[in-house]
């Protein structure tokens, strides 16, 4: 029976329905090993690369990169080994029924004795009809039932088990085609090495790179050199030379030239696509913080936190909007889908690069779940750790760079949502007071993207301006 | 460089490790070779002849032959180690160590852990072990897996001269309880030795033959079966890596491990019984640290799970042979 396997697309987290295939890292016909990465596949949220399981060939690249969305189950390539027949290959793309992951299905298959399926699709594919085999011999239930599902002879068969009683395993074995193993053959052995403590491997190593064993230090137990010892010292090979010279110039400056990685990749097109599709328009504004200033410290006092100014601004978002839900959106195509709660993406500076984890129901949470939840979130990030589920959906966007002493900037919408906050330093500045005289206030560069499919520029005014009156007034974020 | 005997080497390191330090002495049945004959002393030779000459070179103090009782030519190792001396004992059959399993086990090999590190018991314990001589199950065994099964005890099988000349002069200089087996079958084995003062560390496999394709690990008499089998598979092509363990305990898990990274299939040659024995160890050793490496499962060829026969024909059944590995070469490499 030939090793074929479908390659579908995956499900990250329940609520992945769809994904696109962004890249190949393998072609038709290539080999792969396990661990290798064979794709990246994007979803609505997140970009992910996907590892190859088995050792085996791409036989048959099905979607190509960049194609449409295809939903979760759908057949993306066949894996196969080097010699299984197109024959045999086809057979199975005919047969292939992707799975239907849909909770209904899933329902479905777990009640006992199911009444005739609604959906057709949700119809099991009819399974071979397994042929009863009658024997004397000694085998396992498991082997006897494998026998049957693939028509196996057991005469020829050799028990492996105690008595010769027929495992899994020699059912399994004699089902499969005549194995060629590819043979790597004899290696070299080194000679006069022996009064070396050093293992088998790293000595094999070091006779073929010439490194001389003496001048090796040992970091195994009592000194003795292992191989990476040895391949610690072998000298990576000279870097091709440059494919072209850059005219003289005093100073050495030509660059050093880094592809992007995949990841990278990905998010600079999807920012490049938000930026030249979304029709931005931007709202800025400067606002009073000394209220906010003074009563953090005592909120913070009070309720036992540590909440930084931004984690009192994703609340003050938060509140404004519940209260401005036009702004609240997402734009999906000729619709807007409207959120009865915030999902606000805070942007971060992760190690990888820039990630949005979602800060969930900001406008129902206090100030000190928000500080806790953005703390959770900074800590996965940093460590590399965020899950789908922390960065998929999010309705509106915060990106802080205050931190960098800007006074404002212009952030470029993260699609679907229709909106991003830019929020820039804090700063004194001398203003009128009251009766006319100057004093210093500490304001704070605000600045909203809006998409104008979704968000007209007074709903966005509107929205900005009750976030303008939260801040100054901070005593109804604890409303 | 020398050519010479393994069980020269054996009694040439023995009289170089008696010339180098005085509290080298050895004890063991018959080791004088002829004691009481009307020949005199060394008239006949001891059965093995592992000591031939030591008794008159070195004289009754240092040399000493003992009764019959395997317990006591132990304890007496013991009780000189632990005062002082470096004694070798001699276990004519390894088959022996049943007798004087309680000075083995239960002490030797306790001393230094019982008494918080405090004390030392540096002795050797050299036996003939093996099968092939139509000797019958109670002088035929092999050991090993018995003794590396217990803490304590460091497990030496050479398979060349120049290893028996390497690792015995380790043994003899370590301060911890050295199991020393020799195979009947290799003492007329010949090979060359190197000249000079040099050791073999314990726990430092060789690597006998080299190959990609598979990992054979074995010691003792069967490394000369698997490097026939690598030498003649390899006109075809196949290249196997050989490694000869050369100690069981401390057992080189670096270079089994190392190998089987690169072949990704593992045979484990092995004369000694194969249920809870260095074969299974080394199987679990590999799938518990190499999973991921492996592309077949790994194959055992050993004597099956009874005592050795007596009859000719059925002892040499039960042996593993250079057939046996080849087919066991051919059985992992049709792995599906």
């Amino acid at each position: 029976m030939a090793n074929i396997r479908a390659f579908t697309m995956p499900k990250w987290g329940i609520e992945m329905t769809e994904g696109t295939l962004a890249e190949w890292m393998v072609q038709e016909g290539d080999a792969f090993k396990r661990g290798q990465t064979l794709c990246l596949i994007e979803t609505d949220k997140i970009t992910n690369e996907v590892e190859a399981e088995f050792d085996a060939v791409l036989r048959r690249l099905i979607v190509p990169a960049g194609g449409d969305v295809q939903p979760v189950g759908a057949l993306l390539a066949i894996f196969a080994d080097a010699d299984d027949s197109d024959a045999d290959i086809d057979a199975f793309m005919g047969n292939f029924k992707a799975a239907d992951t849909s909770v209904a299905a899933r329902q479905s298959d777990d009640a006992a004795p199911a009444p005739a399926p609604v959906a057709a699709s949700a119809a099991p594919a009819p399974a071979p009809t397994p042929k009863k085999i009658e024997t004397n011999r000694p085998i396992s239930p498991e082997a006897l039932k494998l026998a049957e599902l693939r028509g196996v002879d057991l005469d020829p068969i050799e028990g492996s088990g105690r008595g010769g009683r027929i495992t899994y395993q020699d059912v399994d074995q004699a089902s499969r085609s005549a194995a060629a193993p590819v043979l790597l053959g004899v290696a070299e052995l080194p000679v006069n090495l022996d009064g070396f403590y050093a293992s088998p491997l790293a000595k094999r190593l070091a006779a073929m790179h010439n490194v001389d064993l003496s001048k090796v230090k040992g970091s195994g137990a009592r000194g003795r050199i292992s191989k990476a010892d040895v391949l610690a010292l072998v000298q990576p090979a000279a870097p091709a030379a440059a494919g072209f010279l850059a005219p003289a110039v005093p100073v050495d400056n030509r660059p050093s030239v880094v592809p992007m990685d995949k990841i990278r990749k990905v998010v600079a097109r999807r920012l490049t696509e938000a930026k030249q599709t979304i029709p931005h328009f931007y709202l800025r504004m400067n606002v009073r913080v000394d209220e906010l200033l003074a009563m953090r410290k005592t909120a913070n006092l009070v309720l036992g936190t540590k909440a930084s100014i931004n984690d009192y601004l994703i609340r003050a978002v938060g509140v404004a909007l519940a209260r401005h839900p036009d702004v609240n959106v997402q734009v999906h195509g000729d619709t807007i889908h409207h959120f009865a709660h915030a999902d606000i993406a805070v942007a971060i500076a992760s190690p990888k690069g820039l990630v949005t984890p979602v800060v969930r129901a900001a406008n129902t949470l206090r100030v000190d779940q928000i500080a806790a939840a953005t703390k959770g979130l900074i800590a996965k990030a940093e460590s590399g750790k965020l899950s789908f589920a922390d960065m998929e959906g999010g309705t509106f966007s915060v990106s802080n760079l205050g931190m960098f002493g800007l006074d404002q900037f212009d952030a470029i919408i993260n699609p679907p949502q229709g909106a991003i906050l830019a929020v820039g330093g804090i700063s004194k500045v001398a203003a009128e007071g009251e009766n006319g005289q100057v004093r210093f206030e500490s304001r704070m560069g605000l600045s909203l993207s809006c998409d104008h499919r979704a968000i007209d520029g007074a709903a966005g005014a509107k929205f900005l301006a009750t976030l303008k009156g939260l801040i100054e007034a901070p005593e109804g974020l604890f409303a | 460089m020398a050519n010479m005997m393994y069980r020269e080497a054996v009694l040439r390191t023995i009289f170089e490790e008696m010339e180098r330090d005085e509290n080298v002495v050895m004890l063991g049945e018959d080791i004088v070779g002829g004691m009481g004959t009307a020949g005199g002393p060394e008239a006949i030779g001891g059965i093995w002849s592992t000591s031939t000459g030591l008794f008159g070179k070195f004289g009754a103090n240092r040399v000493i032959d003992t009764p019959i009782s395997e317990s006591a030519i132990i304890g007496a190792a013991n009780g000189l180690a632990l005062s002082g001396k470096r004694p070798i004992a001699e276990l004519m059959f390894a088959d022996f160590i049943g007798v004087s399993l309680d000075q083995i086990w239960n002490q030797m090999g306790k001393f230094r852990y019982m008494f918080g590190g405090k004390s030392k018991c540096p002795a050797v314990v050299r036996m003939a072990y093996g099968a092939g001589f139509n000797a019958a199950p109670q002088h035929s065994q092999s050991v090993h897996s018995l003794l590396t099964s217990m803490p304590g005890l460091k497990v030496v099988i050479p398979s060349t001269p120049a290893d028996v000349v390497g690792l015995l002069r380790t043994a003899i200089r370590d301060d911890d309880p050295v199991m020393f087996l020799e195979h009947k079958a290799l003492y007329a084995t010949k090979g060359e030795v190197p000249d000079g003062d040099y050791t073999i560390p314990f726990g430092h496999a060789r690597l006998t033959r080299a190959g990609q394709d598979v990992t054979i690990v074995t010691c003792g008499l069967m490394v000369g079966f698997c490097e026939r089998v690598a030498d003649k598979l390899a006109k075809e092509g196949i290249g196997c890596d050989v490694i000869d363990l050369r100690t069981t305990s401390p057992l080189d898990e670096e270079a089994i491990l190392d190998s089987v990274e690169v072949t990704g299939r593992l045979i484990v040659v092995d004369e000694s019984t194969p249920r809870c024995s260095i074969a299974t160890d080394i199987v679990a050793l590999v799938a518990e640290k190499a999973y991921s490496s492996l592309k077949a499962p790994s194959v055992m060829v050993m004597p099956p799970h009874t005592p050795v026969p007596f009859a000719r024909e059925l002892e040499s059944a039960y042996l593993p042979s250079t057939d046996k590995i080849e087919a066991a070469v051919r059985k992992i490499l049709a792995w599906r």
